[in-house]
Order: structure tokens, then sequence, then C-alpha cells
């Protein structure tokens, strides 16, 4: 090796240097120790327990048969949360796509409004939430005002899902529209040439293009609602129990390894759905990122 | 199409802005409801200037967020940079995989891990608490850094390879290449990086609720732990500004970077050039930009010293844990204890003390802390059956009564109760009685009086019941009579299934904890169980169309919240002094008053100001004559249960709230 | 003259694979010199390794006689044009042409005067102000110039600085380029795969294939007397075939024996025989010394492109007499018009313009631009 290739490599050494001891120190360090946790019991000797724990609990449901209590649990998360990111997704998408079509002054303001909320406390946020959505809040009095009738919402799954929502659709918007804004607009001319229909256009030009930016949005939307607490206990009336109130819960009862257990399985799973995401998107579109 | 998309757009900013409003509007709302609009006022922006704990939480809030910015930023952006010019293609996918960790990793996941760690680490170093505004900010900063490093590295890629080449070949070093020529170039993508970092640092809590230590609570995690009396409206106060402040930051820097100022730019310039002046050197351009930058690292390491010498350098610390909203805090002109205290000790002792006042959501929350050696303090108060368990695991120390001699106002039915027998380690605050509150306009007199009325049909959908196992178990287990304190699993098993029976039969509208308010005060709810105190706190609040009512079913749970100071006490002596002043007669009142707890103290109920004030009725509720208190405490109150029982109920518990 | 640069025995590989295979050059001071071949010949990493940017695995870079393989590019007095001009997007024009002053911290008043006369000679007055963003490619190529070229460097570099221009600019961008190098006296070391384009500007082109350098020479050197097969295919248009030197002066190809002036092979050597189309005359079928059939022809504006098929190898000659494709026809050569080379690697390869189409030259002139 040359004297000159040995400064530069030691450039970039200094440069990377500190992020990679901090990413080992901070990062894969403390996974290490929820895997740690999750195989240890009490006294730290090693056990599987915790992990079987988890696929085995079981309670009576609701017509008396036995269920999986934490298999049932993820399922209502699961299903919390992917409805939530398509909701995140459908109305994200088209708004994102608007915002990037607008003119550079139009574009700016929009991006910065949906940035505004995110600087308010997201408890308070939410709290919010619980007065307009309540029986007797203002949404109930806005429907009955125009005689259309009152809606029961708080405590259902809707209202965790409009929570949800509301705090995680600027994750969504973001990294779509910035992919947009830098979409060519003369692909799209050039696919209505070639006759394509707008929908066609849609369908075989923007949305491919637009694929990194999905696969972004979704992650960056599916991850905090697949693990949120505060939400499903504000505005699901306690009613709900998901993924997050049991690793909090078990944390507060000072269950640190069956707590660790839990998150312990929860991200081997999402890193592999991650994986999966990556993979396919991956293979369908042009480069990724 | 056009017109669509434009009334989407609209829908769509109206849904992200209602929320706002609402807090707008209820930011100048008379009563400290979020239901009930009773009245224009002011008094909320009052008591938020007042409040100094929340000033405090944010100036916290603000300091972390912009440490965990500038540190993360600028080593995030060093990373890409060493990213990008590694040159093995292994180490680059490994450590591009390692940044995405943070980033598909649930907060929740990310906070328990890393407290985790710090837990270990401190163990290791032998450190007497783990968490600490260092810990914070390493976790901030952590969360924080794949955000910069996946804006500036995709800027950097998209660079032209040739520019840093064309500035060395022109005569820069390597770094001055770096400096003048890249940087330039990705700053923009620095900036946004920036942001995005100071965003989510800003409203992190569930990160922050993991890694914090003594002397450092932000804003999230103070309003988190208003459980006690449910959020105050200066939160609305403190977000309406917060809005304000934003939008008049936007509008400046919107201003700045518009055409019109560029224009100006291209104005001034002309008339530098016209003057016969060359343009500006862009060294004397990078000094001035230096200086502000300079500047504004100044203000900001000034701001951090402030903060770390005012917590830890002054000789006198004193750190107090308590439950959120339970001091009289000189909110709507009551007094402010914490202050006072301060002012007393100095006036008394000559020497200034610093209080630093903190706050935990649950007996639990604050036990997890303590337990892991996490955190440190002088003074706490949890309750009853969780003094009697850290008593049993040595985690508080005996008091030196002598230090203490207005123990002497405790009245004889509050001292040798069951959780600390031999009166060594507490100093009862407040106590407290379960009862049953209900809207007297839906709920017919002839059905209450008991427990069935919580699990009467012909109230579906109006009652609200505890957000906790132990306080729901209760219920259940008053009302079929059976002891709340039974190791026996079946009676255990009998009380879930009263509780299923009482969700399935869609009695049951929420399980809650403090929403409860906001829920009884707009009649939301009906029915709930819910301490003496806060009846009066609800009925203070409530709207026109509800008429709340309270009484005592037979059996019910008793509580009490005592102060002791924990074995991880650094200042014995100060601590006791605090205890002794909230014993006195004027701070043990306006506690008192504040909570609308019962207070054991006899300075207190037995002042006739205070009698006068409370009400003959809130006196009757407040401090039933039922003869021995001690007798029927003993019986009713919660016990401390063997952590495989606490399991045990917390899977049943599960269990409910999984049908 | 003195030698300015001298490259000895440089080799370089990237990841295993040879790009300069064992190159020596000496440069000229005051000369325009051309490193010409096509993409991936080792052109562009020959000039990097002048300017810095790369370090020979062997061999040395010498400047005025000292070696420099290890001195950084900003240590070098040696500027670089790059092939997308590299300007510096956050800095105006005048700024990015002062940067190397302000580099050397050059006083103010010198580095506006500078910079006002380098903007003059690359005829930019007035755009001292304007974003380098909002110019034209032609503008960005004048603004990359002048700001090599102010901080007076010894010798200045140019990787394809015209291959992003249309042809009308490009070739009065060629003979700016041509005066600039007069008027300052700079060395310039120019990278093309632009056959024309080297022929016209260069004192002496460097003709590169595969990391080697295949001919050094003046413009008439390689235009007249390539080295080998690759030279004179690659530099105009070439017949090549297979000859047989039969004595000095006399050589036999297609079935015939030629007189020539070309002496010093061997008796009966096999050789490569070129003969440039221009120089074919055609006659009648019977006055001709060799004769084909013609199977296309294509106007080309000053004359026509004509092909021949003479014993199934095919011929171009371009003419500017007319014939009719299926006519038989006669050809003769002069002597002088008779190039012989040794037989290289390169035999075989190229001159047969049996799969010729103007067409396919394009296709492969386009996809070496967007290489390199």
């Amino acid at each position: 090796m040359t004297a000159k290739k040995k400064r530069s490599s030691l450039v970039t050494g200094l440069a990377g240097g500190p992020y990679e001891v901090w990413a080992v120190l901070f990062i894969l360090v403390p996974l290490g120790f929820v895997a740690y946790y999750a195989f240890t019991d009490n006294d730290f000797r090693f056990t599987t327990a915790n992990i079987v724990r988890f696929f085995t609990d079981t309670s009576t449901g609701g017509d008396g048969s036995a269920v999986r209590t934490y298999l049932v649990i993820s399922w209502r998360s699961i299903k919390l949360a992917v409805i939530s990111t398509v909701v995140c997704l459908v109305l994200g998408y088209p708004l994102a796509y608007i915002i990037s079509r607008a003119s550079a002054k139009a574009q700016k303001t929009m991006m910065t409004l949906i940035m505004i909320p995110m600087w308010m406390n997201f408890l308070i946020r939410t709290y919010a939430w619980m007065t307009i959505l309540q029986d007797t809040g203002i949404l109930n009095n806005l429907l009955a005002g125009l005689g259309l009738g009152r809606v029961h919402i708080i405590g259902t799954e809707t209202a965790v899902i409009i929570g949800m929502v509301y705090d995680y659709l600027p994750y969504m918007i973001l990294p779509l529209y910035s992919i947009m804004a830098k979409m060519d607009h003369r692909l799209i001319e050039a696919a209505r040439d070639l006759g394509c229909a707008p929908a066609g256009v849609l369908r075989r030009v923007i949305l491919p293009l637009s694929m990194p930016g999905v696969v972004n949005g979704v992650t960056m939307v599916l991850i905090p609602s697949i693990s949120t607490f505060y939400i499903s206990q504000k505005l699901g009336d306690g009613m709900f129990f998901l993924l997050g109130d049991a690793i909090e819960g078990q944390y507060v009862a000072n269950n640190l390894h069956f707590a660790a257990a839990i998150a312990f399985i929860l991200m081997v799973a999402l890193l592999a759905a991650m994986a999966v995401m990556r993979y396919f998107t991956e293979k369908h579109t042009y480069g990724g990122l | 199409m056009k017109r669509a998309s434009k009334i989407f757009t609209a829908l769509m900013f109206v849904f992200l802005f209602a929320p706002l409003v609402i807090l707008l509007i209820f930011s100048f709302n008379e009563a400290r409801s979020l239901s009930v609009f009773s009245g224009f006022s002011l008094k909320w922006y009052q008591e938020l200037f007042r409040d100094t704990e929340t000033l405090k939480a944010v100036r916290n809030t603000l300091v972390l967020a912009v440490c965990a910015a500038g540190a993360s930023t600028v080593m995030g952006t060093a990373a890409a940079v060493g990213i990008y010019r590694m040159r093995s293609r292994y180490l680059r996918s490994a450590l591009d995989m390692v940044t995405n960790i943070p980033m598909i990793n649930p907060d929740i996941i990310t906070g328990i891990s890393m407290m985790l760690m710090f837990v270990f680490a401190s163990r290791l170093m032998g450190l007497a608490n783990s968490l600490s505004f260092l810990t914070l900010l390493i976790a901030h900063i952590t969360f924080c850094l794949p955000y910069v490093i996946l804006q500036v590295l995709p800027r950097l890629r998209q660079m032209d390879k040739a520019l840093p080449e064309a500035a060395m070949d022109l005569g820069c070093t390597p770094w001055g290449a770096f400096w003048k020529v890249e940087l330039p170039e990705i700053m923009p993508a620095i900036v946004t990086g920036m942001i995005m970092a100071f965003t989510l640092s800003l409203d992190d809590f569930v990160i922050s609720y993991f890694t914090t230590g003594t002397g450092f609570q932000t804003l999230p995690i103070r309003i988190y732990n208003m459980t006690k009396k449910t959020v105050t409206p200066d939160m609305y106060a403190l977000a309406t500004i917060i809005f304000f402040v934003i939008l008049a930051l936007l509008l400046l820097s919107n201003l700045t970077d518009s055409e019109d100022s560029q224009r100006l730019r291209a104005a001034r310039r002309a008339k530098r050039a016209a003057a016969g002046r060359p343009p500006m050197d862009p060294k004397k351009r990078r000094i001035l930009y230096g200086c502000g930058g300079g500047l504004a690292l100044v203000a900001l390491a000034a701001a951090v010293v402030f903060t770390v010498t005012e917590t830890d350098n002054k000789p006198q610390v004193l750190n107090v844990y308590n439950w959120g909203e339970y001091i009289s805090d000189g909110s709507e002109g009551s007094m402010d204890v914490i202050k006072e205290f301060a002012a007393w000790y100095e006036q008394e002792y000559g020497r200034p003390v610093q209080v630093n006042y903190e706050t935990f959501a649950s007996n639990e929350d604050m036990y997890a802390k303590l337990s892991k050696n996490a955190i440190s303090y002088d003074v706490i108060i949890p309750s009853d059956y969780m003094i009697a368990r850290m008593i049993q695991e040595d985690m508080l120390l005996p008091l030196d009564f002598d230090n203490i001699p207005n123990y002497q106002y405790i009245d004889e039915d509050f001292r040798g109760l069951y959780y600390d027998p031999d009166n060594l380690y507490s100093v009862p605050y407040a106590y407290g009685i379960v009862g049953i509150i209900y809207n007297a306009n839906v709920v017919d007199e002839a059905d209450a009086g008991d427990w069935d009325l919580m699990w009467n049909e012909k109230y579906a959908g109006q009652v609200l019941q505890f957000n906790n196992s132990r306080d729901a178990f209760g219920t259940a287990m008053y009302r079929a009579g059976i002891d709340v304190n039974t190791t026996d699993r079946s009676q255990w098993d009998l009380a879930l299934q009263s509780l299923l029976e009482q969700r399935q039969s869609g009695v049951v509208r929420s399980y809650v904890m403090d929403e409860v308010y906001n829920m009884m005060e707009s009649g939301e709810g009906a029915i709930a169980a819910y301490y003496a105190g806060d009846y009066f706190t609800m009925l203070d609040a409530q709207a026109d169309t509800v008429d709340l009512r309270f009484y005592y079913p037979e059996r019910t749970n008793f509580y009490i919240d005592a102060m002791c100071i924990p074995s991880c006490c650094q200042n014995k002596e100060v601590a006791e002094i605090f205890i002794n002043y909230m014993l006195s007669k004027q701070p043990a009142i306006a506690n008192a008053e504040y909570t609308w707890y019962a207070s054991p103290n006899r300075l207190v109920y037995e002042d006739p100001d205070y009698v006068d004030e409370m009400g003959e009725e809130a006196m009757a509720i407040l401090y039933p004559d039922w003869g021995d208190f001690s007798e029927k405490y003993n019986a009713y109150a919660y016990r401390n249960l063997d952590n495989d029982l606490l399991d045990y109920i917390n899977s049943l518990w599960e269990t409910l709230k999984i049908n | 003259m003195d030698k300015i640069i001298e490259l000895k025995n440089i080799t370089k590989s990237f990841d295993g694979e040879v790009v300069l295979d064992n190159i020596s050059l000496d440069i000229y001071d005051n000369e325009f010199i051309t490193l010409l071949g096509p993409s991936g010949c080792g052109k562009t990493t020959t000039l990097r390794l002048i300017g810095g940017f790369e370090t020979p695995d062997s061999g040395d870079v010498l400047f005025m006689g000292e070696r420099i393989n290890d001195v950084p590019p900003h240590k070098r007095n040696v500027n670089t044009v790059f092939q997308r001009y590299a300007l510096f997007p956050h800095l105006n024009v005048f700024e990015n042409v002062a940067f190397p002053l302000r580099e050397r911290k050059v006083p103010r008043e010198e580095i506006q005067q500078r910079v006002e006369e380098m903007l003059a000679m690359v005829a930019l007055k007035g755009f001292e102000h304007r974003s380098v963003t909002s110019l034209s490619g032609g503008q960005q190529q004048r603004v990359a110039i002048a700001r090599a070229l102010v901080g007076k460097p010894r010798v200045l570099l140019l990787d394809e600085p015209l291959a992003a221009l249309d042809l009308k600019l490009r070739k009065d961008m060629q003979q700016e380029l041509k005066n600039i190098q007069k008027a300052t006296g700079i060395t310039f070391v120019f990278v093309t795969h632009d056959q024309e384009e080297a022929l016209s500007m260069s004192d002496t082109i460097v003709v590169m294939s595969e990391g080697r350098i295949q001919q050094i020479g003046t413009s008439q050197d390689v235009y007249n007397e390539p080295k080998n097969a690759f030279v004179a295919d690659f530099i105009g248009e070439s017949n090549i075939v297979d000859g047989v030197m039969l004595a000095d002066r006399s050589v036999s190809f297609s079935g015939h024996t030629f007189p020539c002036v070309d002496g010093g092979f061997g008796p009966n050597e096999p050789v490569d025989v070129v003969v440039r189309p221009e120089d074919v005359d055609i006659v009648p079928e019977e006055k001709g010394m060799l004769r084909g059939v013609v199977t296309s022809v294509t106007f080309m504006g000053v004359h026509y492109e004509v092909i021949v098929d003479i014993g199934g190898f095919k011929w171009m000659i371009q003419t500017t007499d007319f014939v009719d494709v299926d006519e038989h026809i006669g050809l003769v050569i002069e002597p002088d018009a008779i190039h012989i080379m040794k037989k290289s690697e390169y035999s075989g390869l190229y001159g047969d313009y049996a799969s010729f189409s103007n067409e396919f030259d394009e296709l492969s002139d386009a996809e070496s631009e967007g290489e390199e």
C-alpha cells in the first residue's frame, strides 16, 4: 500500500470511526442485552422458558375455549398496525403526489404544515383526539348538529386506528414526497406520449418509481404502530391490549426477562419482515434507493 | 380532477390540524376540563409561566433536543462521509444494516435495551446510579443518528465525484476540499437531517422514559406522569405557544429563503459592485458564518453548563420523587411548597438548597427504576403496599424521628399500620378511600349504595373500570367479599370471572386511569370507582348536564401514601428536614387543599380555616367517622403480594383485556 | 524542448484488471498532446496519474525531472478541466474562477484582476455573478477552462472536455482551445476518443489501446504511417489487407504485385497493407490493377463512399466519380498510397468493410461517450 492510500483510508477511518464505535456500543450491544435477558431467568441462568411462554401461555377466550394469550395480542397488534399503515399509505400517497406537483413555494408551505403537528407533544395530541372522538365530543356534537346522528368511536378499534394514522401520517408522507419530488416529470409525459392512460401511468410509471419511498414510509409507520401503548390506552379506552402494552406491563410488573423475551420476538419478527419486504421491492424496482 | 385533489388536500389538512385547534381553544378555557368550555380565560397561560417545574421540563427538553440534534448531526455527517468513502463492500453493507436497526426497532425495544445496558455497565463500573442526563443524551443521539445518515448519504452519492477532485486539483488539501466543496454541497441534507433529529428528540417519550435519570425530566415524561389528576390545561397553553413560535420561525425562514430575499441579496451585491467594492470574499463570509455558528455553540454550551451546574454543583441538593400532580405547586393562587421550602431552608440554615422535584406515574414505575439502582432520590412518596415491599427488600432507610418533630401531629390512627408496624420507615402524607362516583342525571338513586352498581346492566356502556389490575380486581373482590390479599389463586380466578362478566355484558364503557376526570365531567361515563378526593376535583369542572354524586360501598379500598427515604439517598439530613417541613401547618394544609385527599395530620383536619374551606360535605366524605380507622384499614388495604402471584394476576389481567 | 512530464514504465490495475500496462511517455513543454483511444484504453487513467488522483502500482511519474508519485493533487502545478466541468454549484462564476487563487491566499486586488482577465479571455465578461448552474454547456466549459488556467499551471489536463457539446460548438471550442494554448504557452494534455478532434488540434498524438501506447507521433505521422492495424483503423478509414513483401519496394496482395515505397522487410515476409480509401482511383474494369463489383454507394456530400467486393474482401473507396451498384470496376493504387506495416496482434481484426455501416460507427461512438 502506498503512502497516499494509507492517508486516505486514515481520513475515512477518522470520519466513520466514532460512528462505528458508537453503533457497536449503543446499537448492537443493547440488542445483545435484550437477547441475553430474553434467554435467562431471574438468576441469569440460561432458559428458553420466556420464549416458550410467549407461544404457549393460554387463557380462556370469550367462548370458553382456550386461546394463546400472546398470540392473540400479537394478532390484534399486527392487525391494527397493518390497517393503520394501509390507511396512511392510501391517504399519504395521493397527498404526497399532489404536493410534489405543486409550485415550489406551495410545496414548501405544505410540507411545513405537515411537519408542524410533529412538534406538538404526541401525548397532548392524543389527548386532544380523545376530546374530539368521545361520545359527547366535538365530532359527535357536530354530527348531531347536522342532524346526522351520533357515532360511538372512542374505545373502538377505529379510534385507535385514527390515533395511529394521525400520529404517523407525516412519517408516511415525508419519504414518499422526497422520492416524488425528485421524480422526473418528463417520464410521466413520456408515458402519456406512449399511449398510457392516467391510471396506467400511475400503475406502470409512478408507482414503480416511488416504490423505495413506499417501502420507507411503510416501515416508518408500521414499526411505531405495532409497538404503541399510549395511543391504545387513551383512544382505545383501555379496552385493548397490544404488544406495546404487554411489554410495558411486564416491565412495570418487574418481569424484565419476559418483557425482554416479548421484545426479542417482536424484534426478530420485524427484522425478518423488513428483510422480506426489501428483498421483494428491490427485486421489482429499479435499483432500490 | 384538479378540484377533487384540492378538496382532498384541504380535508387532509383539516384532519392534521383539528387536534391543534382543539388545544388552542381549550387553552383559553376557564375550567380545567378538556371537554367542557366554560368561559374565556387567560389563566392557564399565567399558570404556565408560574409553573417552574413545567418550565424546567421545557428547558430540559430543548437543551436535550439541541444537544442530541447537534451531536447526531456532526457524528452522522462524519459517518455518512466515512461510509461513502469506505472501500470494502461488506463492511459498508454491514454498517448500512446496523444503521437501519434503530429505525426498524420499535422505540420501546430501543428504550428497554439501552436501559438494560446502562444498568449493567454502571454496575460494572460501580456507579451509584446508572441513568443520568448523559444516558438520556446517548439514547437520543443513537436514535437520531440514522435519520441524519440517511439524509446525508444519498446526497453524497448524488454529488459529482469530480467536485472534491477539482478542488484538490485547484490547490485544496483533501480536508480543505471537504470543507469548502463537499460540505456546502451536502449542506441542505445536513440541515434537513438536523431538523429531523431535533423534531424526533423533542417528541420522544418512550425512549426518554426508560433512559432518563435523576434531575432531568423532559416535558413528555412530565405529562405522562400527570396521572393523579390528569393533564392540566397549562399544557394546552404550552402547546399553543409552541405552535405559534414554530409558525413564526417558519415564516421567518421562509422569508429569508424566498426569492424576495434572493433579489434583496442580488441588489446588495449590485450596490457593492456599483460602489466599486469587490464582492464579499468567501473567507470573510466564512468568518461571519463562523462567528454566527460559534455564538450559537457558545450559547448552547452555556445552557448546558448552566443546567449542569444548577442541578449538580450546588452544595445542598434534594431529590424528591413523587406522583405527578401530587403537591401544591402554586397554581391557581395556591402555595408553591417546593419553592417555599427552598426559601425557608435557606433562611433557617443559611445555605441554599436545590430541590429537584420529579414525578412518577405509578408505584410500580417508581419501583422498577429504584430497584435497578437506575436513579437515586432522597425522598419518595410511594403507597403502603409498595412501602412494605421496599422495607422487605431493604430499599428504605429507617428515619431519625428526632429530626422530624412534627411527626407528633400524625394521628394515632395512622401509626403502627401493617406496612410499617414499628413506625420506622415512613411518615404518612395523604390517604384516601375508594368510593363510587355517579351521575345522578343518569343513575337511579335506588340503584346506588354498593358495588353492584358497577355491574348493573341497566347502565351498560356507562361504567368506568380501573385500568390497572390490582384496583380492578379489587372492585370485584370487595363486591364478592373476597380478601383482596388472598394467596388462593382460585379466589383470583373468581374475581376474573366477575370482571369478564362485567366486560362481556357490555357494562364497562372504558378502562381508565386519569381519563376518568374528563369522562365523568363531560358525562361520557356515568359510574366510576375512584378516590374520594378526586370526586371533588371532578365536581369543580362538571358540565351543566352532569350531576355527580358519591358514596362509599361497605367494603372498600383504603390507601395511604407516605414519605420515605430510599437507601440510595445522598442527603438524609436535608431529606428529614424536608419531611418535617411537609408536616408543618402551612404546607400540609396547602397540599391537602390542592390534592383534595385526606390528611393524617391533625394540624390540617383540625384547622378551622381548612374545615371551612373544604365545606361540610367534603369533610364528611374525606374524613368519614368510621370509628377505628386502623382496624378497617388493616382489613381492606392492599398488601404486597409475592412475584409469582403478581405474575399470575398480570396474566389474568391480560386474559380480561384480550376478550 | 524540455521534457516537462515523464511517465516511466507505469502499470496500474483496478480490482485485478490491468488498465495501464507498462507505459512510458514523455511530454514536452509547450506542446498540445492528445491521448487518443477508445473507451477503456487507459487514457483517462493516464491523465489522472498526471493529475495526482491515482498512484501507479509500479513505475514513476516525473515532473520536471522530479519524482512526484506521492505528491497529492493540490501540491502539483497541474490543473484539470473535468469531463463534466465539476464547477462548484454553491459558488458563482467569479468565485469558481477565484477558487484556486483564494487557496493560495493571493491578495484580493490581484484576484479581482486576474479573474477578470481570465473571464475576458474566455469571453465571459459580465457573467461574474451568475450562478454556474444557470449557464449553458458551452459557458460552463469556459468557466472550467478559466478556473483551471487562472492559477497559471505548467500543464493543463483536459478530460474529454468537449464531449458534452454539440457538433458546431465543439468545432468552435476546438479552435478556441488551440488559440488559448498558443496564447498562454501552457502544455495541454488532452484526452479524447474523437480522432478528428485529435488530428485537428494536436502537436503530438498518443494512440492508446488496451492499456498500451500503440503509437506516438504528429497528426501526419499517425495518419500516414500507422504502426499497426489498430492505429490504421482507429485513425481515419483504412482498407487493411494481408500481403507479402516480395522484396524492398515490391509487395503482393489481392493476387497482384504492386510497386511501393517501403522497404526493410525480410524476403517474403507477411505484412499488413494499408490503403486509404481516398487514395484509390476508379478506372474502367479492364484498366484496373484490381477488379471488383460495387456493392453499395453512399453520397457523403463532398464524395461518394463506395464499397467494392474484390475477391470476397470488401474495400472502401472514396471518390467524386459516380459509379453504380453492381457495376464492375477496376482500381488503381499509386506506389506512395501503399503503406506497409509489420504483422501485429491486431492483424486481421480490422480493415474489412464487410459489415460496415455509418450507423454502426455512430452507435459505437455514442457508447464510448457514455462510458467514460
